[in-house]
């Protein structure tokens, strides 16, 4: 008689090595998340104005016939800091058009720190409550989308945007969105 | 010093484990027993060199010796002295160290306990565990040092989370260790089995005692490490099937299989192969545990740091068991010999019918805890399975499992006659039902709750009356004081362990049915009732611990006039690490559980934010689980054990072929 | 001896202490349906930045914020499932503690079925095989059968 269910345990355990494999190999981190919000339209919201600033409305958004940058950031968070830089840089070097969406903040000090480290942003709005974030489907400050020209979120980025970044992912992603059409 | 020469021990501890992995090898090879008979001296001295450096890592966390890489990481000189000891195997590291300690320590024992085991056997054993014990020692020295030096030395530790400052938690690696390890006892066993080809009754003997210990060792590793969850977390939770908690469980659950297979192997000189397949697969669930909680590809509060290469490492340790066991067992498991048949309707059939669920309910704990990676490798989506998944399947598979151990130890072994059960059965039966609905009459409650009720009840009878038939035989009075001296400690082990699942399955099942939850804010003198209990938010002052601030509060709790007791939550705040915890407080009494949990101050009108949960018969869950652990320590201790180790020593010099 | 003790097992259950389960439950009818729809909502939602809790046991920030809006989303009479779905669209089945019955998840669904099946496959091979090769064995002769017969009666006595 053939015993070849003898192998059933063994052919298992070889599947579930290839699945653990393929997962340290591609060294991906498992607490990365992908959008679900990608290839959607920019969700029609309302935002609150800061101080002096332009206020962010769905219009600019829309009417605008070129890629931009959402991002989503506050005053008292650390790594936004790092990469506010990196924003100003694109903004002046590059020309990208860059809104901002500033996170339940203290409004004096998000205003103090645009006033010290200069304001990246074309418009900025308010989300006082978190409420409008968790429209986007984001999980925390710092977060960036890459719109294209029709408004629809084309990418995300999670955390600072580097250099590196700059460099390897928007730059690249931004022209292809220009050529596009 | 002390430490370089504990750095110096496991290195030599590693080639001593290569060699009582190759000797005996070489020993076969040769027909030489001396080369055979090395192992034993392999298995002691491994020991000796690995407690020795463990002892040294341990001094240089008591000693707070911040020169040491890994002390400066995990531990700070303000810990109580307790949590520098338990703070060695908090991490990483040190928990390897623990791990191959735990190891040493089982060579050890089986070399000394099985002196009348046939060398062969024996040797070939202890070389498996030579070669587990090198993969992990070689594992510790080359990925994982806990001795490298730091230059310059730090003049204070970096602190310790002090979450893990808990009794429970600090002191369940250790036991969870015993258990995870001590599988790799009936694994080495079962590889010696498939070698030789051979695996007769008295085979099963040695085994057994060894799949007892693990899975007693297991079974409080698992309680005190939920225990520590309940307590510390504060959420009034004791299960959270997280991917950790689940690492430990499947091994349990294979465990458990094992343990219920080997009966029937012993017995019936059957199902031979399927309990070495189940003790491969127990001892590679610990590898497995092993893996998942220190490769980083699966995301759990509880993982240790991760670190790729680390995880490559472990993913070769269970290619090279679990994929060279399994191999070995579909090429030897068919020349197994079998012995008697039993009838599906009998005390084995049921045990098989145990071993399907068990099998099924571990296999799916895997599918559960591994799905997540199988869709992220699949597809570009991302899913959670989470404990409402778990409890929807799970639970409806131990269903029929509690059913079956409710009558089971009734049937006669080898071919039950189902005519003289009817009536026991349906004596229990309608007794559950008659005790069910009246508890469904004074009370609300879903279907599955009732349902939980019942089969703690059903199990209850079952196992009592089982006992209560077999004592009661005897006619007269001294008859049965005879009878219950002379009922085996297995027997009584089997008992106390079934009356420990309808124990737990009542206590789970009510804490969770009927615990009632509130969250408010409070100010001094503010009152909270539950349950007929008062609660008053009597005052809260500022305390100071060795390494936290913290505000402490009175609450008062009046359950009547006479009976007044107090309870302290805490919020405390840890300077070394900024970070804030809440210390919930817990009044535990047989039927109830009491548990405040004091939340974050609201600086501007002094309120605290405060949780409190009412748990019935919560403390059940832990007294069923010790019943359980009780029962395999009672089941150890049973002679037939000592007498299978002892009656071979007219057979030690077997022959080598 | 048994009678005895079945008779004295009914007795017991008669006199049983009904006042452990005397107190009714009267918190959950004051706490308000919305407050229970949430509650059951939190355990079926993953905290998304802490790993491995779901909303119920999680402080974080955006958890809390998610709590608020659920809580919110219900008052409005929005029915359970609706606010899932409003929140699967914004953070996928990712946030689904318990996972949905689509085709990807089939095999999850099914799989403690198939685990259970192959057992009783395995088990009803086992049994069958066995008959096979024990039909083979040689029955016992009468005289034989007769003194099994007789050591067994001496046992049970």
């Amino acid at each position: 008689m053939k015993k070849y269910y003898y192998y059933i345990p063994l052919i298992t355990f070889i599947l579930l090595i290839l699945f653990f494999s393929r997962q340290l190999f591609l060294n991906k981190d498992p607490s990365h998340l992908p959008s679900v919000m990608l290839d959607e339209s920019f969700p029609k919201l309302e935002f609150n104005q800061l101080a002096k600033y332009n206020l962010l409305t769905i219009e600019d958004i829309f009417s605008y016939d070129k890629p931009s940058l959402v991002n989503v950031w506050a005053s008292w968070c650390v790594p936004c800091k790092i990469e506010h830089a990196n924003l100003m840089l694109l903004k002046n070097k590059h020309s990208i058009r860059i809104y901002g969406i500033n996170y339940k903040d203290n409004l004096k000090k998000a205003d103090e720190i645009l006033n010290l480290d200069g304001n990246p942003f074309y418009s900025i709005g308010v989300d006082s409550s978190g409420r409008i974030a968790i429209n986007l489907g984001v999980y925390g400050v710092p977060e960036t989308f890459i719109l294209d020209r029709n408004g629809k979120i084309r990418y995300r980025h999670v955390g600072p945007i580097l250099e590196y970044d700059i460099r390897e992912t928007i730059l690249p992603i931004l022209t292809k969105l220009e050529q596009d059409d | 010093m002390l430490v370089e020469l504990g750095h110096f021990c496991l290195a030599l501890a590693l080639s001593v484990s290569i060699l009582q992995f190759v000797l005996p090898i070489i020993g076969i090879k040769l027909k030489s027993t001396r080369a055979l008979a090395t192992s034993t001296y392999s298995s002691y001295l491994f020991f000796c060199l690995v407690s020795f450096s463990f002892i040294s890592l341990m001094w240089a966390y008591i000693s707070s010796d911040f020169s040491v890489a890994l002390v400066a990481q995990n531990s700070h000189s303000l810990k109580p002295l307790i949590y520098k000891v338990t703070g060695v195997w908090g991490n990483h590291e040190g928990s390897l160290m623990l791990w191959i300690l735990v190891l040493s320590l089982y060579s050890l024992a089986l070399s000394i306990i099985g002196k009348n085991i046939p060398l062969k056997i024996k040797s070939i054993v202890l070389s498996v565990q030579g070669l587990i014990a090198s993969a992990f020692t070689g594992f510790i020295l080359f990925t994982s040092n806990p001795f490298l030096r730091l230059l310059p030395p730090k003049l204070e530790g970096e602190g310790f989370n002090p979450i893990l400052q808990d009794i429970g938690l600090a002191i369940h690696p250790p036991f969870l260790y015993l258990g995870y390890v001590g599988l790799s006892i009936t694994f080495s066993f079962s590889i010696a089995a498939l070698i030789l080809k051979q695996a007769d009754s008295i085979w099963i003997k040695w085994v057994r005692p060894w799949a007892m210990l693990s899975w007693t060792f297991l079974t409080i590793g698992i309680a005190l490490g939920s225990w520590w969850a309940y307590r510390e977390l504060g959420w009034g939770g004791w299960w959270f099937w997280d991917p950790v908690e689940n690492a430990s469980f499947m091994p349990w659950l294979a465990a458990t299989a094992l343990l219920h297979s080997s009966i029937v192997a012993e017995k019936r000189n059957t199902l031979k192969a399927w309990t070495i397949l189940l003790a491969l697969i127990a001892f590679s669930f610990s590898l497995l545990g092993t893996f998942i909680v220190r490769s980083g590809v699966l995301v759990s509060v509880h993982a240790f740091a991760s670190d790729p290469s680390r995880g490559i490492y472990i993913l070769l340790m269970l290619i090279l068991f679990t994929g060279g066991s399994l191999a070995l067992f579909a090429k030897n498991a068919p020349k197994l010999k079998s012995g008697n048949m039993f009838s599906p309707i009998s005390r084995e059939g049921a045990i098989v019918i145990n071993n399907i669920i068990f099998s099924a309910a571990a296999a799916t704990v895997l599918l559960g805890t591994l799905y997540p990676i199988f869709i992220d490798a699949l597809t570009t989506n991302k899913v959670s399975v989470g404990p409402p998944y778990f409890e929807s399947v799970f639970i409806p598979l131990m269903v029929p499992a509690i059913l079956l151990c409710g009558f089971s130890p009734m049937l006669t072994w080898k071919r039950a006659v189902f005519d003289n059960m009817y009536e026991r059965i349906i004596f229990i039966f309608i007794v559950s039902i008659l005790i069910t609905s009246f508890l469904i009459y004074i009370r609300n409650g879903s279907a599955m709750t009732f349902l939980g009720i019942f089969l703690s009840i059903w199990l209850f009878l079952g196992t009592i009356y089982d006992f209560f038939e077999r004592i009661l035989r005897g006619k007269s009075f001294n008859e049965v004081a005879k009878r219950i001296v002379s009922y085996p400690r297995s027997a009584y082990g089997m008992s106390f362990a079934h009356i420990g699942v309808s124990i737990f399955i009542l206590g789970a099942t009510m804490s969770t049915a009927y615990k009632t939850e509130i969250e408010t804010s409070v100010q001094i003198g503010d009152k909270i009732i539950v349950e007929n209990k008062e609660l008053i938010f009597e005052s809260i002052k500022q305390n100071q611990g060795p390494n936290w601030l913290a505000d402490v509060a009175t609450f008062r709790i009046s359950h009547n006039e006479s009976d007044i007791s107090f309870l302290y939550p805490e919020r405390r705040f840890y300077p070394a690490s900024q970070i804030n915890t809440s210390e919930p407080a817990i009044l535990s009494r047989l039927f109830y559980d009491l548990y405040i949990v004091l939340g974050e101050k609201d600086i501007k009108n002094k309120n605290f934010a405060v949780r409190v949960y009412y748990s019935p018969l919560l403390n059940f869950i832990w007294i069923g689980i010790a019943f359980m652990a009780f029962g395999g320590i009672l089941s150890l201790s049973d002679k037939k054990h000592r007498v299978s180790y002892k009656t071979l020593r007219k057979n030690r010099n077997l022959s080598i072929k | 001896m048994i009678k005895l003790f079945k008779y004295a097992v009914i007795l017991f259950l008669c006199s049983a202490p009904s006042s452990l389960y005397s107190q009714n439950n009267t918190n959950l009818e004051s706490n308000s349906l919305v407050l229970q729809q949430a509650k059951e909502l939190y355990e079926e939602l993953r905290c998304l930045v802490c790993q491995n809790q779901s909303l119920l046991e999680s402080e974080a920030p955006l958890a809390l914020d998610l709590k608020e809006l659920i809580k919110e989303k219900l008052k409005e009479g929005k029915t359970k499932k609706e606010v899932k779905d409003f929140l699967v669209e914004r953070y996928g089945e990712f946030i689904l503690l318990l996972p949905t019955l689509s085709l990807q998840n089939l095999f999850l669904w099914i799989g403690p079925f198939i685990f259970l099946f192959i057992g009783i496959i395995f088990a009803y091979k086992f049994y069958t095989n066995f008959n096979r090769s024990s039909n083979k064995t040689k029955t016992l002769n009468p005289a034989e059968k007769k003194n099994v017969q007789k050591i067994l009666d001496e046992k049970l006595e």
